[in-house]
């Protein structure tokens, strides 16, 4: 490896890493807006989630708790002492 | 807006019960005052006023503090509440006369008898109810508030 080499080398390190402090150049503005897209990704995620249906086991608890209100009005006042 | 978590899980915990409280001392007064039955509000009102609100805010907070460790659904962590409340909600009760535990079931205010076969119905529904209240409204209120 002669100086010229060795010069050379130098160079491309400088241009490579930039001097500590040097103050870093702004990154150039996107020429699309992106959020849309992030936007976009985020519900494709979400939608790609498992999702276990359990609104007919909520609607089940639902009617069963009308149920026993019904049937034994007694526990009208037991099930308001608790809320 | 990520500051106070805890504080916004208290607040949307109480939401429920002080939401009902009126509504339930409305029905109360109307049933003592106007109606003429006797029911005892002031020492009848002592637990949904004073310990429910703060064991459904305490409960939020909880579910905010343990729920990276237990992954429970909202619901179900709910759901749990009523085996902490419902022996508390009976010893105050107990404690304040309108709750007599007799042989075939427990007395509620001197005339409404309940039996024990019953009592496991109404826990049951209360349970469910629970559950549905921290998955719909508490889960609801959470996202809100930015905590979920």
């Amino acid at each position: 490896m002669n100086a010229h080499d060795e010069d050379r080398i130098k160079e491309l390190l400088r241009q490579a890493m930039p001097p500590v402090g040097a103050e870093a150049e702004p990154a150039p503005e996107p020429s699309i807006d992106l959020w849309p897209a992030v936007l976009r990704r985020l519900d494709a995620h979400r939608a790609a989630q498992p999702r276990l249906n359990w609104v007919w086991f909520d609607w089940a608890l639902l009617a069963g708790v009308v149920a026993v209100t019904v049937a034994f009005p007694a526990s009208i006042p037991m099930l308001l002492y608790y809320l | 807006m990520n500051t106070h978590p805890y504080l916004r899980a208290y607040l949307a915990g109480i939401f429920v019960p002080t939401l009902v409280l009126p509504l339930m001392l409305t029905g109360f007064i109307t049933l003592r005052l106007i109606l003429g039955v006797p029911v005892p509000i002031e020492r009848f009102v002592i637990f949904p006023m004073a310990v429910v609100p703060s064991l459904f805010g305490l409960w939020n907070m909880l579910y905010l503090a343990s729920r990276t460790v237990t992954h429970l659904p909202i619901g179900v962590h709910g759901g749990i509440l009523p085996f902490l409340g419902a022996p508390i909600g009976a010893l105050v009760a107990s404690c304040l006369g309108f709750l007599q535990i007799a042989a075939q079931g427990i007395i509620w205010f001197h005339i409404l008898h309940v039996p024990y076969a019953l009592l496991a119905a109404i826990f049951l529904a209360a349970v469910a109810g629970y559950y549905l209240v921290w998955k719909y409204i508490v889960g609801f209120l959470n996202r809100v508030m930015g905590i979920a």
